[in-house]
Parts: C-alpha cells; structure tokens; sequence
C-alpha cells in the first residue's frame, strides 16, 4: 500500500477542519486512490506536534482546542515551529493553511517555496502569496516539478478553479464575474431583507462570527480582490497582481441605496469581475431573480466561456469543513496522478 | 414583406459581405443597402441601412443571425432601438450640481435619463437612482461617461453587472 505523508500548516479553522476531514475521509480516500494518508506533523504560529508514525487528527484538534498549543500533545509535542517542522520530519505533501498575508505573502510564501526545493507537493488555501506572486510560485512549482494546487484559495467550497480547468477544458474563458466573499453578502443580504444599517449589520455579524473583529478585509474588498487575482492568473492566464485591481468595498453602501435598488427590482451585491480588460470589485446592481441573487454567506461565479456560453457555481464560500473539502479535494487529484 | 434596417459595421474589410452572407443564406432578397464607409457614428462604427424582401419566419432568422454575428441593429423599421441603464449615485449629489450631471449624460448622442428618484439625507450624502434609455451600442460611452464625473464629484456609484 502506498503511503503519502502530510504536514497540516497552519492550525486554526481551515487547518483544523483539514484534520478533521481527514480523520472523516481516510477510509475513502484510501478505497478511492489505494494512498493511506498520513499526517506526520501539524504546526500552529508559535508550537507543532511532530511523529514520523503519525499523529491522530482527532487528538490534534482536541489538544489545539483545549490547551491551545499543539506543544501539547502527547508524547509528540514540539516547540519547533514554521520552516524548521519541514526539516524536522519525512513528508510527500505540505497543506498549508496559514493566515492570509496580503503585505508580505508570510509566512506563506517562504513554506511553500521551502517544499518546492525539497520537491515536495503543496495544497493551499492562502491567497496572499497567490495575490501578490502568482507567477513566481506558480513557477517555482513548475520548476521544481512538484504539484501546487490552491482551488481553496477562492470560493471554499464553490468548485471553480479545477472546474473551469478540468471541466470546462474545451472552453476559451472570457471572464468570471461572482460573488467571492460570504462576509459581503451576508451583510448585504441582511440589509436588503430588514432594511437595517450597514453598521448594525456588521455589528451581529460580529457577533455571529460571521465577520471578524477587523472587518476590514471583508468589507473594503480585499479579499474579493485578492481572489479575482487568483482567478486572472489561472483561469485566464491574466499576468496581474493585486495592485492591478480596482477595489471598493461595502462600506458606504447604506439602506437608501437598498431600498432604492429594490424599487426597480434590483438587489445590491459586492461583485468581483475578472475580465482581459477589466479587474474590479465594487458594489453593482444585479437583478432579482437572475444567477446573481443569492443570499446570506453563500458565494457564486458565472464563466462566461466561448463554446458553453455562460456556466453558473454555487457554494459555500467559507467555514472550516468547507474550505477542507477543496484542499481534500485536491489531495486526492495529487494521489490520483502521482502515486 | 419588406423591412428597413440600420447596422453598425466596424470598419474593417470585410465587415459588409459578412453582413450579407445571411440574407441569402436564409433565401430572403437584399432591396437596398446604402453603406457610406466614411460617414461613422460616434463609437467608430459605420451604420450600413439594408432593405429586405421575404417571407416573415426568414427575415427573422436573418435578423437573429445579425445579432448572432455580432453585429448592432440600431434601428429596425423607422423604430431606434433603445438599451435600459440603471445606475445608482451616492455622494454629494446635489451639492455637486446635479443640474450639470443631468445636462452631461442628457448631451451624449442618442442618450435620455428617463427617470430620476432621489433620497436625501439631510446635510449627510444622498442616494440617487437613475434610469438612462440609451440607442443600442451607446452602453459604453454612458458607462464611461458616469465613470467621468463620478470621479470629479467624488461619488460612489454602483453599475448593473
């Protein structure tokens, strides 16, 4: 039985559900691929837990949950942390699932390069060193011939990077225009159905945990952004970084502008637009009804294509399984062509 | 039956036997055309006016063939066909001159706001909505236009998709 050894980045909601997931999927991923999985290290910001033999996904997530720290897992527990857990234990696969970092892409950008030279396979769900070096990591992917795969990075669970890739492969992509961000068009979701105020919405999103303490990358934008980056580069070979898009945000939307859309039967939504001459994300009016009118977190993307004209996604855009399903998803598509 | 309509063709070779390939491909009879390659319209575009003989069920698919290939039918039987914009302002609106933001838009070629209803907010900034009825092909130059003085007069504004 081949064997495929996995060190989990990165340890809070995304990491977490990966582990999670694992533990759920070992059995299928194994009946499907014939790869037992194994993670033989995870690492959160400051402590990691590291066995050649493997730990226990449903150990690591209670540790993590319980005493803060993986340091803390039995037997296992390590203070190493960061580049220095990839030198410390035999792995095939990196899945990296650190914060965002759209200022200087870490310490996302260095992990990844470090697998690259070891030659190792990354699955990712950060976005910053995709917005900010798209070319260059996709390049050193390409040439340490290794396989780099980021379809969590946009959409959660909305299949649309393998699906426009794989899938739609006959189709020339003329552009993608969707909903990228949850924490958007949750808010505006809620505005349009109550007729409240931004900043009250906003304000139990907090609280919901819907939208985090510093709403700020939500809310202007920059993680659409960041997003209709990713999609430039890949789906439509667009050699952009995240500089190239322009952004404006939720933030100045309030109920008039709601009410008033509504009175022509139009709704309000964030909508990123990734075409050749064209990379934007601002406030636009959609009609009700049309493939644009979903509501509350979920995301979605219409491609519009040569051959197929226009296809349609949907799905969850963000939460920890969620996000785990894509980065699982494109383990298995590593297991499948490798192994 | 016979009917009159006006193309926009960009003016490139080749552009006006492209044009005509259907008509006879769907058995209809081309009456007139009048294509005068260095009059264009405002967008660059040369207007071709063409007069079709045939059977109704033909002419339609002629018709929807045109529009198929690309091509603008910007007036068919004497009628200018119109585009319907909606756009939203939000900013100092009023303060900004909204007289002189009516008359730009109201200026360009073939573009009329048919409808304008706005929300004040006491000294605070205003939401506006406008409905623009705009000759086919001119969405652009509208865009553009809003996108001009949104930017002088600092206002946010939100396009359909």
């Amino acid at each position: 039985m081949d064997e495929c050894k996995v060190i989990i980045m990165g340890f809070g909601s995304v990491g977490q559900g990966v582990a999670n997931a694992l533990s759920m999927k070992k059995d299928l991923i194994k009946d499907k691929t014939g790869v037992a999985v194994k993670v033989v290290a995870a690492a959160d910001s400051s402590s990691s837990a590291i066995s050649q033999d493997g730990l226990d996904e449903e150990l690591l997530v209670k540790t993590k949950k319980e005493k803060g720290k993986l340091s803390a897992y039995p037997e296992f527990g390590s203070d190493k942390n960061g580049a220095d857990v990839l030198d410390a234990v035999e792995y095939d696969c990196l899945i990296e699932a650190t914060p965002t970092n759209i200022v200087d892409a870490q310490p996302a950008l260095s992990l990844t390069l470090k697998a690259f030279e070891q030659g190792k396979d990354v699955v990712t769900s950060n976005k910053g060193h995709l917005a900010l070096k798209f070319k260059e990591v996709v390049g050193a992917a390409e040439e340490a011939g290794v396989e780099f795969k980021y379809e969590a990075s946009v959409g959660g669970s909305m299949p649309i990077i393998n699906f426009t890739k794989d899938t739609l492969a006959s189709c020339e992509i003329k552009s993608i225009k969707g909903i990228l961000n949850g924490t958007t068009n949750y808010i505006l979701s809620r505005m349009t159905s109550e007729g409240s105020e931004y900043e009250v919405i906003l304000k139990e999103s907090q609280e919901l945990g819907i939208a985090e303490t510093d709403p700020t990358q939500d809310v202007e934008g920059i993680d659409a952004a960041c997003k209709t980056v990713i999609l430039a580069n890949s789906l439509l070979g667009i050699d952009a970084t995240y500089s190239d898009v322009k952004v404006e945000g939720i933030s100045k939307i309030n109920s008039q502008a709601i009410e008033l859309a509504k009175r022509d039967d139009y709704l309000i939504k964030l909508i990123a637009e990734v075409s050749p001459d064209n990379l934007q994300v601002s406030p636009r009016l959609v009609k009700r009804g049309s493939s644009y009118d979903v509501s509350g977190t979920l995301n979605m993307a219409t491609i519009k294509t040569d051959l197929a004209d226009e296809v349609s996604v949907i799905g969850l855009g963000a939460g920890s399984l969620e996000t785990a399903s894509a980065m699982l998803t494109d383990l298995i598509s590593i297991l499948k062509s490798k192994y | 039956m016979r009917i009159n309509l006006v193309l926009e063709l960009l003016d490139s070779p080749g552009q006006l036997v492209k044009a005509l390939e259907p008509i006879s491909v769907y058995g209809a009879n081309l009456v007139t055309v009048i294509h005068k390659r260095d009059y264009k319209n405002e967008n660059g575009k040369v207007p071709v006016q063409l007069t079709l003989e045939g059977e109704h069920e033909d002419l339609k698919k002629v018709v929807d063939r045109f529009e198929e290939l690309g091509f603008s039918i910007i007036e068919l039987d004497g009628v200018v066909r119109k585009e319907k914009i909606t756009t939203i302002f939000f900013g100092h609106i009023v303060d900004q001159d909204l007289r002189d933001t009516m008359d730009r838009i109201n200026k360009l070629d073939g573009v009329v706001i048919v409808a304008f209803d706005i929300k004040l907010n006491g000294e605070e900034k205003s939401t506006a909505l406008i409905n623009i009825e705009a000759d086919i092909g001119k969405k652009q130059t509208v865009f553009d236009k809003i996108a001009e003085i949104a930017e002088e007069k600092e206002l946010l504004v939100i396009n359909e998709v």
